[in-house]
């Protein structure tokens, strides 16, 4: 019975996928608007609860998670905002021309400029957004609101490979084990997921697709689990290995990518995919969201069941907390490793994977984009939890788009976002800066399990 | 640390350890591969010519026949092993099946060809630079106590710093100097991170990684560029009179960049440091057993903020050795993996200096190796083909695979490693 009202709400949320995607990305367009209504939902609830002081339990038992990690980004975004500044040209002309306070001047108003194409891009015009809406229920097609909701759709684009990268790099982190190699993964699972989809030709869809990303899952996972078999071998440390195996597979993508699965001479890229091989769009261009973003989040709350509700994740988390423990509890540490570290590799495969069916439909040298990276800085922002990881990755995703947008408008390189990141790791790893900056308390009990990579290069 | 479980209890083969038995096997193949490369990568006549600027052919050997006796030597000395004769001479023996194997390959290499034997050596002790002055920062922060992964991103802001401020100031050994103390700076980060905060060392260190990667390319393209301040030149040679004048060894020790003397220099002074001074010896006793070091009245923490520090000035002197010592500009990521290199050079060397060095010359030789065989384009035997230039462009990782994969059980890291201390 249960079964069959999830069967019946899904089959009803695929037929109108559409148009739930749409009114996705118009709250998230949207957001002040969207908290109020979510706020004042809850305070409906909550007049069956008790009022008040249940609406205040439920939001700071919520909320209490998310201080350190949004301050942690506020101050980044601080901090990278007098980078900025201080690395302006303008500003150093103004300074000689004009004295300090004109440099000062000018200095914010490019900051200004340029955080606001940062927020464009990322979630779009309010105004315009509000306005193609007006136009829409006017009756004039979907084309303007389409247009106006392109920063929503390219930050959630952006953030798929994010969810499964991050994935990647915590359920490592629950293992014990520091996967620096999902950069390499993603090429592994791209580059295969790529040659399946062009080369098996004749294949319906829905036995097309499931094949290919199948195959480069498994590919990029058996390419994670060399590392963790060194490690359980011959306790190879696996931030060494895994780093190594990146140069690998950049060399080796090299080679197959300007060599034997070259397209045209001298492109350096393969053939397009089938479009059996496609990850269907949801709407049509700009909004270029395609079906990996519920993949992602499926996978996502698949790691989360895996890793909280199955045996084996429980010995995972074990091995992961303690191995001399797991050990002596009769628990196969290396064989645990080996597993964890194939279920990694083909998360991060995944990003790969739905890279190449969902946006570029091929691969070309120079593929790689640095997800792989910053997944770690997913996994430490998420607590290595999925969910956190899923809420990480939207984030990065935004900063991304708005990374993108930032550089075309007001000319900031894209890597300040690389920046931003490894600040907001730095906060988030040493949370006491935080509290220094912020006089915030300590809190009473340490709740959360961190994990330890620290254990020398022998274990 | 945790004890090795699997090298206690490894199953016995033959009476054998599984590592005995797994050694074997390794000298087993490298002789049949010599004789292989022998029989089909040689021909008959064919003899592999070793020159020399000065003196002209300094060897002439017949390819197959040098092959076929390097091969029987392995084979040998696999017997030896197996029958566990001269114990005593164990250490000598696989050092020297190490050099023999690599002079094999050399010799397959040039089958039919000459080399520039002193050139290659020159090559392998340019490239052996950075990994060693890298593997001696590593060595600095590890001895005291401080995981250092950070050593690629310490050597990637010293190679940007050295050309921003090479370029500024127009002097190359000022940009050498920032470059070391941009080095620093980074181990300073790292230091507070670790010692400060307690921040995972693992993750400490990536983050310094990530930062160096993102900071030096959005100030290259932000400020270097636009300011044209990217192409101060590169350090040349500079000759030690008399000495450079000697035969083979005189270019090859005494006719070089700055940065590779320098390295030199710190090897001897930071071996003397670390294993001969009443600093070193508490130093080391903070990577060992920091309450102990405490009780006798040495500041663990304050020794271990030291130790970091150093370690990234040397490191970034390194980094330096990247764009001032090689090309003369500043390059994204130009570091490319060199920093974990020197870290599996490191580990080989057993945390010392001087082994530290060995492992880098073998890297070093690896990787001017596989520069020279993208010249000579040595064919396979029976595929008739050359090996592509991404294949031997992988082997200083894989080696580096290897390396940490096959020496990590036997060698014995600093054993408070990765642990913050606290004051009792």
């Amino acid at each position: 019975m249960r079964l069959a009202i999830v069967a019946l709400l899904a089959t009803i949320a695929i037929l109108l996928s559409k148009w739930l995607i749409l009114l996705f990305l118009v709250a998230l367009g949207l957001w002040p608007i969207t908290l109020v209504i979510g706020l004042v939902v809850l305070a409906i609830i909550s007049i069956w609860h008790g009022g008040w002081p249940w609406m205040k339990h439920w939001l700071t038992t919520r909320l209490r998670g998310l201080v350190i990690p949004a301050l942690s980004v506020f101050s980044a975004l601080l901090i990278g905002g007098v980078v900025l500044i201080l690395t302006d040209q303008e500003v150093y002309q103004a300074l000689q021309a004009d004295g300090l306070l004109a440099a000062i001047q000018i200095g914010i108003t490019n900051l200004a400029t340029a955080y606001k194409a940062l927020y464009e891009g990322a979630l779009g015009n309010p105004r315009q957004i509000l306005e193609a809406l007006g136009e829409t229920l006017s009756g004039e097609g979907l084309k303007p609101l389409l247009r106006a909701l392109r920063g929503p759709s390219d930050s959630l684009v952006q953030s798929v490979p994010y969810i499964f990268a991050g994935l990647a790099v915590a359920l490592g982190f629950r293992a014990g084990l520091f996967n620096i190699g999902a950069e390499g993964q993603i090429g592994i699972g791209w580059m295969v997921a790529v040659f399946v989809g062009y080369s098996l030709a004749g294949l319906p869809a829905g036995l097309h697709l499931p094949l290919t990303i199948i195959a480069g899952a498994t590919a990029a996972g058996l390419w994670g689990s060399i590392a963790g078999f060194l490690k359980a071998r011959t306790g190879a440390h696996e931030v060494i290995t895994t780093i190594m195996l990146n140069y690998v597979v950049f060399r080796l993508s090299e080679w197959l990518l300007c060599g034997p699965l070259e397209n045209t001479q001298g492109t350096c890229r393969t053939k397009e995919i089938l479009s059996s091989a496609y990850l269907p769009r949801f709407l049509d261009h700009p909004v270029t969201l395609h079906w990996g973003f519920v993949l992602a989040i499926l996978v996502a709350a698949l790691t989360g069941w895996f890793l909280f509700r199955t045996v084996w994740g429980f010995g995972l988390r074990t091995v992961g907390a303690n191995p001399d423990a797991a050990r002596y509890s009769g628990m196969n540490v290396g064989r645990t490793f080996v597993i964890a570290m194939f279920l990694s590799g083909s998360l991060a495969g995944l990003a790969g994977v739905v890279q190449g069916l969902g946006i570029t439909h091929n691969i070309a040298l120079g593929f790689q984009a640095g997800y792989g990276f910053d997944a770690i800085a997913l996994a430490l922002l998420g607590k290595s939890h999925p969910a956190g990881v899923v809420g990480a990755s939207l984030l990065f995703g935004m900063l991304r788009a708005g990374a993108a947008r930032m550089q075309s408008v007001a000319g900031v390189p894209t890597e300040i976002v690389q920046i931003i990141q490894s600040l907001v790791i730095i906060f988030i790893a040493a949370p006491e800066i935080i509290r220094l900056l912020y006089r915030l308390r300590k809190p009473k009990e340490e709740e959360v399990e961190e994990p330890v990579f620290s254990r020398g290069w022998g274990a | 640390m945790t004890v090795q479980a699997q090298s206690i209890d490894a199953p016995r083969t033959l009476g054998m350890s599984r590592r005995d038995l797994l050694g074997i096997l390794l000298l087993v193949a490298l002789g049949a591969v010599c004789f292989f490369l022998g029989g089909y990568g040689a021909q008959a006549g064919d003899q592999s010519v070793f020159t020399d600027e000065a003196l002209g052919t300094l060897l002439a050997l017949p390819s197959r026949a040098t092959l076929y006796m390097i091969g029987a030597f392995c084979f040998f000395v696999a017997g030896m092993r197996l029958f566990r004769s001269l114990t005593s001479l164990w250490a000598l023996f696989s050092w020297l099946v190490a050099l023999l194997a690599a002079f094999g390959f050399l010799v397959w290499v040039t089958t039919g060809a000459s080399m520039n034997l002193p050139g290659m050596l020159s090559a392998t002790l340019m490239a052996a630079t950075p990994l060693t002055l890298g593997a001696m920062a590593g060595i600095f922060c590890e001895r005291s106590g401080i995981i250092n992964i950070a050593i690629e991103g310490m050597m990637l802001s010293g190679a940007f710093a050295a050309v921003a401020f090479a370029s500024i100031f127009d002097s190359l050994w000022l940009g050498l100097l920032a470059g070391s103390l941009t080095g620093g700076l980074m181990a300073l980060l790292h230091a507070v991170l670790s010692i400060r905060f307690k921040v995972d060392q693992i993750i400490s260190g990536t983050v310094i990684n990530i930062l160096a990667a993102g900071s030096t390319r959005f100030l290259n393209i932000r400020i270097l560029e636009p300011a044209g301040l990217s192409n101060p030149g590169s350090f040349s040679n500079i000759a030690i009179p008399v000495l450079s004048e000697i035969p083979i060894i005189g270019p090859l020790l005494f006719i070089n960049q700055p940065t590779v003397y320098i390295m030199l220099i710190l090897l001897v002074a930071v071996n003397y440091l670390i294993f001969f001074t009443p600093w070193g010896l508490r130093m080391r006793a903070c990577g060992e057993h920091p309450s102990s070091a405490d009780t006798v009245g040495v500041h663990v923490n304050r020794t271990r903020y030291i130790s970091v520090i150093i370690g990234g000035l040397i490191a970034g002197i390194g980094g330096a050795y990247f764009s001032l010592g090689v090309v003369g500009t500043f390059e994204d990521g130009m570091t490319r993996g060199q920093g974990f290199v020197a870290l599996a050079a490191m580990i080989f060397g057993n945390w010392n200096p001087f082994g530290a060095f060995m492992a880098a010359l073998l890297f070093g030789f690896a990787n001017a190796m596989q520069v020279k065989m993208q010249i000579i384009k040595p064919l396979l035997p029976f595929i008739n083909e050359s090996i592509p230039p991404e294949f031997l462009q992988m082997a200083p990782y894989l080696l580096t695979i290897i390396v940490v994969a096959g020496v990590v059980g036997r060698s014995r890291p600093p054993a408070a490693e990765g642990k913050p201390y606290e004051k009792q």
